[in-house]
């Protein structure tokens, strides 16, 4: 093949150009969003945040933040929309130039600034949350003492009775995408530069992703007082009860009592090929979960939980011991309790 | 390999994507049980087992519905005109809303009470406040109907009213709105507040048996804006507890000046003294106009008299009347326990619960445990009057009924949810969410001694897509929850007149078997009665003609009027004749530019009618009375001024033709 030693493959270059126009085509699309849930708004309240704007229901959104003393937002305020298209158009030059100079050496210092502006950029943005949830008039007609209203970098958070709920939008998983192939390429190249194995690239992939996807595999907690139950729609009240089946899908089924969890699961799975996991809700520590495998259950007529399912759940076998004493109930483990 | 590299990264990146949508908060969704179409199933032909007095709010009226159907029964007109039953355009019903400020044709309603024996309802009357030009209003259950209408001097914008102690021995009114008093020359710079504007409570009595009620007294406060109120009972009888806000006495731009102290007040009346200092003269005579207005079934007609003098108590200088306990935040519902016990505060920006001791607040008093005072009014200590307090109960509380098991329930504007709570040990028991934004609640007899519990109805702010869409402007949303078990389980959700504010739910029982049928025609002292159809004619007095008119099924009486002249006014008194269940005839000319009459049997209605051209007018029996309704008409002649026609009326002959000519001639 002969490949030069200081310069780029084909189709990394190729690459670059892809993420030169991506770049670009970034301009015409909002890079996040916040979306904000309350119950007054069954159709949602959305904050679009483009290259060189706000969007989205911004007018609403400030007349609801004048009661907390919320600055209002305003495109003008920021010159971060002023700044940000030109930078993300030199970027864009910049690919086209590392793709046509070809020289490896140039993809580094590409993906070092890169990154960088990644990093200033997720910075300046918490910054400007952290400035506007925190600075709040003090005449404000609800004040709660200790309460800022700093929407979440990336994620969901609750703020009094909005959720907002905080992630990339097309522009912003384009940038992702662009960093993400910019990265492979980087790899590809740093491997065949210094003669890496093949198998430890994989890993680091692999770590990456499995970072960035971490909040798949963890059930979404229950929010007692507020979250109803997927078998009986009772709303959730105790802490103390409680299961929650997570699909292989992501989603969350949560209920107020564990026979609950097992008729929803009779109904709806037959075996356990579509469940990533059966989580207990622990009754020492409640709005902990902790997994059918590794729970120790108890069963007994003294245990009287919501739905007379009369089991509960514990992490350990101590604590487990000391209720079974006062219950008198008996221990079972997770294959006698789903018959499986 | 490297095509494997390629599936690997690609299918992993799309997994990144879906992880995070899985992150995203699901909707609560709505959850209704497969029972509840059961349990708000009525059938038909069947009762509702409550009546549900639901105030109009900005619609003037106070609607019925029955629960729990959620079906409405009728829209009373209270304060607004209502052309479809001719109040406020009849000659009987315009007297109705006349008030110091003239003929007012609009109102805001906003609380609805019902009248009170031992404290539980007894069935006899509600009582519904107009929050724009105060007034309160009396309706009389036989009829339902409003049957006494009373304005308030020295106040504005009644708001802490109707609410009523537990013998109906008053009904109160306090001012939303500071204003300089009404003998006081009003005509002051805006921003002199807190020197020149007052607060006033209204004490208005309540006749025992006919319901007439009077301002007994009032009560001169500080210039706060006093929102609502609550009678004592059982062991606070004698007691009454407003809740004032802007305490810092803003004049402008409330929303934020208004809501810069930490804690507000509830105001403790003691109204039994009060009582006292009124026998011992030590009221002032205040010279004052208001209009009091009262219906009579009797004559089928209103009486608007004005009248010009009240007593008032000056709370700075009379003690022992008035006291201030710190509540948090701009408080909306002070709300008393069936014990009468507990005082629930609710302050609208709080993010707790505080519920005030009647037992503390009398060992408070006793012990003098003063924080200050307020223009000579006292300010005790708020530990020194608190119970406890409801930790995290949501957010924005504004409204709290009770059951009949000890428990509470109050409505939370900002989370939009209703919030069981444990009168004794103050802990959250169960929490529903409302569809959107509820405000006022209330809970069947959730006011009284004795709560009947069962039903709990949430009256919505926002309704957004609970119906279908209407264009812009919505009905208002309501939702019934079946309280009964332990968990609130919502079962119906229907929509409101109006803007509903708060509402009673009353057994069926204590009002139906009162409500009457019809009238008697031989207590018909209307003075333009027409007893039979021999008793109908047409009398010209100057430029008046009045026509006795009676309606009987399926006819009117005279039924062809000549002689009418332009430049006339003419009087359609119409009586009718039916004595029967709902057979009422409705009446209506071509151009009046009036509304129709609604004649009960055994009724008598007035219509104005001024003819603006010459010519002929049908006239017609407007509800579907019989059979032969549509041959239920008439017609008018209308002859230019000066004319010469005679004065003719009849009901099935004809005069000769050739008579008419002459005539006419």
């Amino acid at each position: 093949m002969g490949i030069p030693n200081k310069n780029l493959q084909g189709w990394v270059r190729i690459i670059l150009v892809l993420c030169a126009v991506g770049l670009l085509a970034v301009l015409f699309f909002p890079l996040w969003k916040i979306d904000l849930v309350a119950p007054q708004y069954p159709e949602g309240l959305v904050l679009l945040i483009y290259p060189n704007k706000l969007s989205g229901n911004v007018d609403i959104i400030n007349g609801l933040n004048h009661y907390i003393g919320m600055k209002t937002l305003h495109t003008a305020d920021f010159f971060e929309f002023a700044v940000l298209p030109w930078i993300i158009i030199g970027f864009s030059l910049l690919f086209f130039i590392v793709s046509f100079v070809g020289k490896r050496k140039w993809l580094y210092w590409l993906f070092f600034l890169f990154v960088v502006f990644g990093i200033l950029a997720m910075y300046d943005f918490w910054q400007w949350e952290y400035n506007y949830g925190h600075n709040l008039n003090p005449d404000a007609a609800i004040i709660v003492p200790g309460m800022a209203y700093q929407p979440p970098l990336i994620g969901f958070k609750q703020l009094l009775n909005f959720g907002a709920y905080s992630i990339p939008d097309i522009g912003g998983w384009i940038f992702i995408s662009v960093g993400v192939l910019l990265l492979l390429g980087l790899i590809v190249e740093w491997r065949l530069a210094i003669q890496i194995r093949k198998k430890n690239s994989h890993i680091l992939i692999f770590i990456l992703i499995i970072t960035l996807n971490s909040c798949n595999y963890n059930p979404t907690p229950i929010q007692i007082g507020r979250d109803q139950c997927n078998s009986c729609k009772m709303t959730i009240s105790d802490e103390k009860f409680g299961a929650a089946i997570l699909t292989k899908k992501g989603k969350t089924y949560c209920f107020d009592d564990i026979q609950c969890m097992l008729v929803f699961k009779k109904n709806n799975y037959k075996d356990f090929e579509n469940i990533s996991d059966i989580y207990l809700t622990n009754y020492c520590k409640a709005h902990q979960f902790v997994k059918l495998s590794n729970a120790i259950i108890l069963a007994g007529d003294q245990i009287r939980s919501p739905m007379n399912g009369n089991t509960i759940a514990f992490d350990n076998r101590d604590s487990a011991e000391k209720y079974q004493k006062l219950f008198q109930a008996k221990i079972i483990n997770g294959h006698q309790l789903t018959g499986l | 390999m490297k095509n494997k590299n390629w599936i690997i990264i690609t299918s992993l990146s799309l997994g990144l994507l879906v992880g995070f949508n899985a992150c995203k908060p699901k909707n609560a969704g709505n959850a209704v049980n497969s029972d509840a179409a059961a349990k708000t199933y009525v059938a038909p032909g069947k009762y509702d087992e409550f009546y549900n007095f639901v105030s109009g709010g900005f619609s003037g009226q106070m609607s019925v519905y029955g629960l729990p159907s959620g079906r409405l029964l009728r829209v009373i007109p209270v304060f607004s005109v209502d052309p479809e039953k001719g109040y406020g355009y009849s000659e009987e019903t315009k007297p109705m809303l006349n008030t110091s400020h003239g003929f007012i044709p609009w109102d805001d309603l906003h609380h609805v009470q019902m009248s009170k024996t031992n404290g539980d309802y007894d069935g006899r009357w509600a009582f519904g406040n107009a929050n724009n030009t105060p007034r309160v209003a009396r309706i009389d259950l036989k009829t339902f109907r409003t049957a006494e209408i009373i304005e308030l001097p020295n106040s504005a914008g009644n708001h802490s009213s109707p609410f009523i102690t537990e013998n109906t021995e008053y009904v109160v009114a306090g001012t939303r709105f500071s204003v300089p008093p009404d003998d006081a020359a009003g005509d002051v710079p805006i921003n002199t507040y807190k020197k020149n504007f007052k607060g006033t409570l209204s004490f208005i009595s309540v006749a025992k048996e006919e319901g007439k009620m009077d301002i007994a007294f009032q009560i001169q406060c500080p210039g706060f804006n006093f929102d609502l109120s609550r009678a004592g009972k059982g062991v606070s009888h004698g007691w009454f507890f407003f809740s004032c806000y802007n305490t810092e006495q803003a004049n402008t731009l409330l929303e934020v000046n208004a809501s810069q102290k930490d804690k507000d007040f509830i105001m403790a009346v003691n109204w039994k003294k009060a009582e006292e200092y009124l026998k011992a003269g030590k009221g002032r005579k205040q010279a004052v106009r208001y209009a009091h207005n009262t219906y009579s079934d009797k004559t089928h007609t209103a009486v608007s008299e004005i009248k010009t003098e009240v007593t008032v108590l000056d709370s700075k200088e009379l003690k022992d009347i008035c006291y201030f306990f710190p509540c948090p935040k701009s408080p909306h519902g002070c709300d008393v326990s069936p014990t009468g016990e507990y005082i629930v505060g609710s302050g609208k920006l709080a993010a707790l619960i505080p519920v005030f001791s009647f037992d503390k607040l009398q060992k408070a008093i006793a012990a003098k445990d003063y924080i200050g005072e307020f223009e000579g009014i006292p300010i005790l200590k708020y530990e020194s009057v608190l119970y406890g307090e409801v930790q995290k109960p949501g957010l924005g509380p504004l409204h709290t009924e009770f059951d009949n098991k000890g428990n509470a329930y109050t409505s939370m504007f900002v989370s939009s949810e209703v919030v069981k709570w444990n009168i004794k040990d103050l802990k959250v028991l169960d929490r529903v969410p409302t569809y959107y934004s509820v405000g006022h609640l209330c809970v069947a007899g959730g006011d009284t001694k004795n709560p009947t519990g069962k039903y709990l109805v949430a009256y919505d702010k926002i309704t957004k897509d609970r119906y279908l869409p209407t264009g812009p402007e919505l009905a208002q949303s309501a939702q019934l929850y079946d309280i009964s078990g332990d968990k609130m389980q919502l079962i119906l959700d229907f929509p409101t007149i109006g803007e509903p504010h708060y509402a009673q739910i009353i057994a069926a029982d204590l009002v139906r078997p009162n409500s009457i049928k019809f009238f008697k025609m031989e207590d018909n002292k209307n003075p333009y009665f027409s007893n039979g159809e021999g008793a109908a004619k047409v009398v010209r007095e100057g430029n008046k003609v009045h026509v006795y008119m009676t309606a009987i099924r399926s006819h009117l009486t005279p039924d062809n009027i000549e002689g009418i002249r332009l430049g006339d006014e003419v009087y359609f008194h119409v009586t009718n004749l039916e004595q029967d269940w709902d057979v009422p005839h409705g009446f209506a000319i071509k151009g009046a530019g009036n509304a129709e009459l609604l004649v009960m049997p055994g009724e008598t209605q007035t219509l104005k009618w001024n003819p603006d051209k010459t010519g002929i007018f049908p006239m017609y029996c407007t509800d579907f009375c019989s059979a032969l309704h549509q041959e239920m008409t008439g017609y008018i002649r209308v002859s230019p001024a000066g004319s010469n026609v005679p004065l003719l009326f009849s009901t099935g002959k004809n005069y000769p033709v050739s008579d008419t000519i002459k005539k006419t001639k």
